[in-house]
């Protein structure tokens, strides 16, 4: 698909993963999704932005909310919904489900739902990247509530110490399920990581698109030049509940007020013109990867007891 | 099945080769590096001045600090590398030179190593080596001397190993580290680490998998199950009844605790009758209880006495010598609970060896670790 600028070819991604979990949303009365489903409504710039720059090749590790990241890496549509339906075309063969979405063929290595799990992961595949002089860049994505975990300092010392190539990405939404970052933190993210002496970037508007894409273009470049790791913290939101298709502002855990101001600054809801242009083509290849989903067959018994060792 | 007899060498007019447990342990690991530049080796204190209590001494100097490296005190972190490294194209070894230590990384082991080809289709393969040292005797204590072989081998998806005998090692971690896709996790005992083991018949194992159990004595009076240093009491105990009670014990070596050779077990069980479990944990939820599942599954009608289990006691483990020695079956309780079950009467007669610590018998060390 040919696009007049950056500008909205990243918007064109972005509005694509929010209309597939919009999707989503629809689908999940039916009980035809079943399994747990982390949205990334809110989010989607983030991945879309930072993946815009990394090549098929680089690695890319994420937490279970990675519908955004495995749409914006190139995983298939098609196994992602196929997935979801828990079918034997899925990209997990119907084993993964939307929490442990994976694409190696894209460079997508994984998802886990255990928060922090694979932070360590992306800096193992750095150091097998150093060690076999392969000329990747590993990218590691985790949320703000990772970064209090055990295994994330452990990780970012590990790819100080020994100079690996490797962005550390903090998705920072503020939540942990649903409890604020200010009840958990008593440091500041970027502060902690220069402790380690990463090069630190910060950017307080996850909506940003461009902004994302350039930043995160600028450290990808660094990093396969220097072959050093670098660290940076988007600010962004998540519209939703921490799992399930609904929003739950009236819950009381969070400002409703604060919601309302990152929707006053989205694109994908401002930009009213761009959605009504893409949003048909999008809506057709969501048509078709259901419909993939819908008559895939569900894994052979056999299935069960494969793969195990 | 072969015999492998993997008794620790005693008789010094042996003319075979004699390799120790260390020894063959760094066979493993420089052959292991030799043979694939994409082996690296790391873990607490693999480059150092003891090098793994000699499993990995020089190595750094000899591959160089790229592959064979110091870590930080980070064992979860280190293990979830390990699994990153796996994914993209090296094959890490991680070392813990306690076992106990591994309870920090039981995060990455069961969660993601053990899951990371089945949760994900099959897509992936992690193959990695994890080893781990038991402690024991000279007041290693409630943290230095743990067990946790049926912790790990309960999770689908890990496969664990417990060597008893350098033949084990020089056939197992090779073919692990060579031709196993999958996260393994290997227990030594450090006791076993100074005994020297006869090398007579070692066999290349080109087709089948040395990931399983083997019988290593032939008897048709009593079945013992065994795992790591209780195959070695188990061959004393059977040795001393052989000579002095006419009981002649078959031995099989579990070897491989996660995936046991059920058929071999059910066999002899069904020729003796009888069966002792001797592993070097807790009886209760562990190997002990996985024996008695397998034959009360396939073959309960064969046993024709109670089944006798022994490990350690009930209890962590602790320090005094005069308790320690009381906390681990020694050779006399073995042999004396053999000769109960073989003769059905705990007033057998038999003469019982006078060993009381088994701590006494292997221990070439006095100390610290």
């Amino acid at each position: 698909m040919k696009f007049p600028g950056i500008y909205e070819e990243l918007f064109y991604k972005a509005l694509r993963i929010r209309l597939v979990e919009e999707r989503i949303i629809e689908l999940y009365p039916s009980d035809k999704i079943q399994s747990p489903v982390h949205l990334s409504i809110g989010q989607e710039a983030v991945a879309v932005g930072a993946c815009q720059s990394l090549k098929q090749t680089d690695l890319l590790f994420c937490s279970y909310r990675s519908h955004a990241f495995y749409l914006a890496k190139g995983g298939h549509l098609r196994e992602m919904f196929a997935e979801l339906y828990g079918k034997a075309t899925g990209c997990g063969h119907g084993k993964a489900g939307s929490m442990h979405l994976a694409a190696p063929e894209v460079g997508l290595m994984g998802s886990s739902a255990v928060v922090a799990s694979t932070i360590p992961h992306a800096v193992g595949a750095a150091l097998a990247a150093e060690r076999l002089k392969k000329p990747q860049v590993i990218v590691a994505v985790f949320g703000d509530g990772a970064t209090e975990e055990g295994a994330y300092h452990e990780s970012l010392n590990f790819a100080a110490l020994h100079k690996l190539p490797i962005v550390l990405l903090c998705e920072n939404n503020g939540l942990a399920v649903h409890s604020k970052l200010e009840a958990r933190q008593a440091y500041r993210i970027t502060d902690q990581a220069k402790s380690y002496g990463l090069p630190v970037a910060y950017l307080a508007d996850g909506h940003d698109v461009v902004k994302v894409h350039e930043v995160f273009s600028g450290i990808v470049g660094e990093v396969r030049r220097s072959r050093c790791p670098h660290f940076v913290e988007i600010r962004t939101c998540r519209y939703k509940e921490h799992v399930g298709p609904d929003e739950d502002s009236h819950a009381g855990y969070r400002s409703v007020e604060e919601l309302q101001a990152w929707k006053s600054k989205d694109p994908l809801i401002l930009n009213q013109e761009l959605v009504a242009q893409y949003r048909p083509v999008i809506l057709q290849e969501i048509d078709d990867a259901v419909e993939f989903a819908e008559r895939s067959p569900w894994p052979e018994r056999s299935e069960l007891l494969s793969d195990v060792v | 099945m072969a015999l492998i007899q993997a008794r620790a060498a005693t008789d010094p007019t042996l003319e075979t080769e004699v390799v120790t447990y260390r020894e063959a342990l760094f066979r493993a690991m420089r052959d292991a590096l030799a043979r694939d530049p994409r082996v690296i080796i790391f873990g607490q204190g693999v480059d150092d001045h003891k090098g793994t209590f000699g499993s990995t001494l020089g190595l750094a100097q000899e591959f160089g600090a790229a592959r064979v490296f110091d870590t930080p005190l980070a064992e979860e972190g280190m293990t979830g590398i390990a699994i990153g490294a796996a994914l993209n194209g090296l094959y890490p070894i991680q070392t813990h030179i306690r076992s106990d230590f591994v309870l920090l990384a039981m995060n990455q082991i069961v969660n993601l190593a053990a899951k990371y080809k089945y949760m994900f289709g099959g897509r992936f393969e992690v193959p990695m080596l994890i080893r781990m040292v038991i402690g024991r005797s000279w007041g290693q204590g409630a943290q230095h001397s743990q067990s946790f072989q049926s912790l790990f081998a309960h999770v689908p998806g890990l496969t664990v190993i417990m060597p008893a005998s350098a033949q084990s090692i020089l056939e197992c971690y090779p073919y692990v580290i060579g031709r196993h896709r999958g996260p393994v996790l290997a227990i030594e005992h450090r006791l076993m680490y100074d005994l020297k083991f006869r090398m007579d018949e070692v066999a290349e194992k080109a087709n089948g998998s040395p990931l399983t159990s083997r019988k290593v004595r032939a008897g048709n009076d009593v079945t013992i199950v065994a795992t790591s240093i209780m195959v070695l009491e188990a061959q004393r105990a059977a040795e001393h009844l052989a000579r002095v009670g006419g009981i002649q014990c078959e031995i099989i070596d579990l070897n491989c605790v996660s995936h046991p050779d059920r058929s071999l077990i059910v066999e002899s069980v069904g020729r003796t009758g009888k069966l002792l479990v001797a592993d070097t944990s807790w009886q209760a939820y562990g190997v002990c209880a996985e024996i008695c599942r397998i034959v009360c599954e396939h073959s309960p009608s064969a046993l024709k006495a109670p089944v006798v289990t022994l490990g350690m006691q009930p209890a962590p483990c602790p320090t005094a010598k005069s308790l320690e020695d009381r906390y681990y079956p020694n050779l006399r309780d073995l042999t004396d609970a053999v000769a109960t079950l073989v003769t059905g009467t705990d007033h057998h007669g038999i003469p019982l060896p006078d060993e009381h610590s088994m701590a006494d018998v292997y221990k070439r060390f006095k100390g610290p670790f």
